[in-house]
């Protein structure tokens, strides 16, 4: 919009997950875009959707799930491509995972085959996408490995994941994910697993390697301390929606969704005195599952209006330029209450 | 790893050892000898023996001793002379007897072996990729009556059914031509046709147990994270298949090695009798039905021996495969 090169946009993406019980919809409609170099944070609990979403961009969803939409990406190939329409397991998509989208994951533990050694799998990303040459393609490899911080490099190469500990193991996964220099880095929840001190380290690695690679990164967390470190432009995820996007700033300062206040209230900060209890959001997320009409937040909203909230889904609205909200209630204070009826 | 073979290896002599002196042991609890089932027999064609007789008898076959002396007399011999005693019911030294059928039988338990590998790994991962298709339940449920169904009826109904489609019920393993002329290459199709139904036989329960390993290890497999982690950096389905599930689908494949090798061994014993075949497992069943000791021991002995090294033939296979169990060696 403003000039910036866009190198994906995901619209309205819908995945729907057929189980024995029946048809489970997880993502429901959500769309966003990113710009090069931006770093996009999607923020959600637990089961809202978030790494489906991501694992539909690079098509390695479960058989189980089917996904509508589009998701258009600039490859290098062909310009923008709606990468949904390529067959999953064809080679123009297989052109893109790995090469020009990476991901990478929550828990560097059981990402690795333990069979194979952290350089055999690390080079098998260069060898399918950079180089044929094995002297070269190994020389890439462990060039990416001394950038991620993994000391005596050479010597690690040839062991085995086992051998590794649990940050190390994030850092070459990291290598994996970065050896081919992609465009866009998709990191689904990379610090989870990981110890506090370990998880700085990494958030700062990768912050580093993305200005080094000039790639963009859509970040996914629960933890909206990693998200102000790291992020952009967040993006709110409840239940399958995006319900607010908007800057950091506009995100921590002046959120607008009941939702997002009250993920930001249940944070715990320094200084609050020893009796206050940390705010929560009452109630679970609903399976998403036969969703009753109406906003999916309005059994647990504090601000809900009934006879409104519960009829109709709210639509989005733009109230600042890149801060848009899906909620009734914020709606009617700014139209002055009388524009949903 | 070559310290972790080392160790295997030197681990071989005392387990076969350790197996001999247990057979042994079990061989000669059963109450009465060689001497007294050879009494009762030759009694009951009307000859008669005095006590001094049979005394004379056991003496001659060093039978009057205690078990532990048998054995130590019997393995000394084995270690210095390569001599496994005498069959008493042939009459031949035990080894002679046994070299007639043994290589016979290690060939056919082998063939077996590699038809079952051949056959079950292929369809163990085609069911488990495609699983709940229509060729998933049709392996399965063959598997399932594979397993099922005894080896001596299936023998039966097999050479049932060779017999009333072409005449020849496929008795045997040799055909009468080879027997007079010796096996050469214008009968080798006879002899592969009485191949047939002893390898379906033997080696179905095997087989099907197999598919079921891979099937149920290569659905476990293709779950896995790492598999994910493959497919995103935009590895192909076949490198996935093959490189990464495969390999660490066959652990329990390789480990279960040694266990089908000994199950072969004593679960083809019936169905060589049903089906008249010249391998070891009838010879071993006469031999302790008419306490023939030094005969069942040594073919007991050599069953094992060939267990122990098929044990330790997978076990460096193993550790070939997973570099965890070479880790976990090393670090003793």
């Amino acid at each position: 919009m403003d000039g910036k090169e866009t190198i994906i946009s995901v619209k309205n993406l819908k995945i729907n997950i057929a189980l024995d019980e029946g048809t489970l919809t997880a993502v429901r409609g959500v769309s966003f875009s990113i710009d090069k170099g931006e770093t996009l944070g999607l923020v959600g609990e637990s089961g809202c959707g978030k790494s489906l979403t991501c694992k539909a961009i690079l098509g390695i969803n479960d058989k189980k799930c089917s996904t509508e939409g589009e998701i258009f990406f600039d490859t290098d190939a062909e310009g923008e491509v709606d990468l949904l329409k390529l067959p999953p397991k064809g080679e123009q998509i297989r052109d893109v995972r790995g090469k020009q989208i990476s991901m990478i994951f929550q828990e560097p533990m059981v990402c690795f085959s333990p069979m194979y050694t952290i350089g055999n799998q690390i080079n098998e990303s260069t060898r399918l996408h950079i180089t044929k040459d094995k002297k070269k393609a190994k020389a890439i490899s462990l060039d990416m490995m001394k950038k991620v911080g993994i000391a005596n490099a050479e010597k690690r190469y040839d062991q085995y994941p086992h051998e590794f500990s649990g940050g190390m193991l994030q850092r070459a996964l990291i290598a994996m994910a970065l050896v081919c220099k992609p465009k866009l880095l998709i990191a689904d929840e990379p610090t989870t697993a990981l110890d506090v001190t370990i998880q700085a380290q990494i958030l700062e690695l990768i912050k580093e390697l993305q200005k080094d690679l000039q790639m963009s990164v859509l970040f996914v967390t629960h933890d909206l301390g990693t998200v102000a470190k790291m992020c952009d432009r967040v993006a709110v995820m409840y239940l399958g929606k995006i319900i607010e996007t908007g800057s950091v700033e506009q995100i921590y300062h002046d959120p607008k969704h009941p939702y997002t206040k009250g993920l930001l209230g249940s944070v715990h900060k320094i200084g609050t005195k020893k009796q206050e209890r940390l705010f929560s959001i009452e109630g679970t997320v609903p399976l998403a599952m036969n969703l009753p009409s109406g906003c999916s937040f309005y059994d647990r909203c504090k601000d809900r209006i009934e006879g409104v909230c519960n009829v109709k889904e709210p639509e989005v609205l733009a109230i600042e330029s890149n801060h848009t909200v899906s909620c009734h209630a914020v709606s009617r204070t700014i139209k002055g209450g009388s524009s949903i009826e | 790893m070559g310290n972790y073979v080392f160790k295997r290896v030197l681990m071989f002599v005392p387990t076969v050892l350790l197996l001999s002196i247990a057979v042994f042991f079990i061989i000669q609890l059963p109450p009465g000898d060689y001497v007294t089932s050879y009494v009762s027999r030759m009694s009951a064609e009307g000859e008669v023996f005095t006590s001094e007789d049979i005394d004379n008898l056991r003496e001659q076959y060093g039978l009057d001793m205690p078990w532990y002396y048998q054995y130590g007399k019997w393995m000394k011999k084995i270690i210095t002379e390569g001599d496994f005693g005498y069959s008493f019911s042939y009459n031949r030294p035990v080894w002679s007897v046994i070299m007639d059928r043994l290589p016979l039988t290690v060939a056919i338990t082998l063939i077996i072996m590699l038809f079952s590998y051949f056959v079950s790994i292929p369809i163990g991962i085609y069911s488990a990729l495609n699983q709940y298709s229509v060729g998933d339940f049709v392996f399965t449920t063959i598997g399932f009556l594979g397993v099922g169904t005894p080896n001596f009826l299936l023998a039966i109904i097999l050479m049932f059914a060779s017999f009333t489609l072409t005449g020849d019920p496929l008795i045997g393993l040799f055909s009468e031509d080879i027997l007079r002329e010796g096996l050469n290459f214008s009968n080798l199709g006879g002899f592969l046709k009485h191949l047939i139904i002893p390898i379906v036989v033997i080696g179905t329960g095997n087989t099907c147990g197999i598919i079921r390993t891979v099937r149920a290890q290569m659905l476990d497999e293709v779950t896995q994270q790492y598999v994910l982690t493959a497919r995103a950096k935009g590895v192909s389905e076949r490198v996935i298949t093959y490189k990464y599930c495969l390999r660490a689908a066959m652990n329990p494949v390789v480990s279960g090695l040694a266990g089908s090798l000994s199950s072969l061994f004593s679960g083809s014993t019936i169905s060589a009798i049903v089906m008249n075949m010249a391998i070891l497992g009838p010879v071993l069943y006469e031999a302790l039905k008419n306490q023939d000791m030094y005969l069942a021991g040594t073919i007991l002995l050599t069953q094992g021996f060939l267990v122990v090294l098929g044990t330790l033939l997978s076990d460096i296979a193993l550790a070939w495969l997973d570099p965890r169990i070479r880790y976990a060696e090393r670090s003793y």
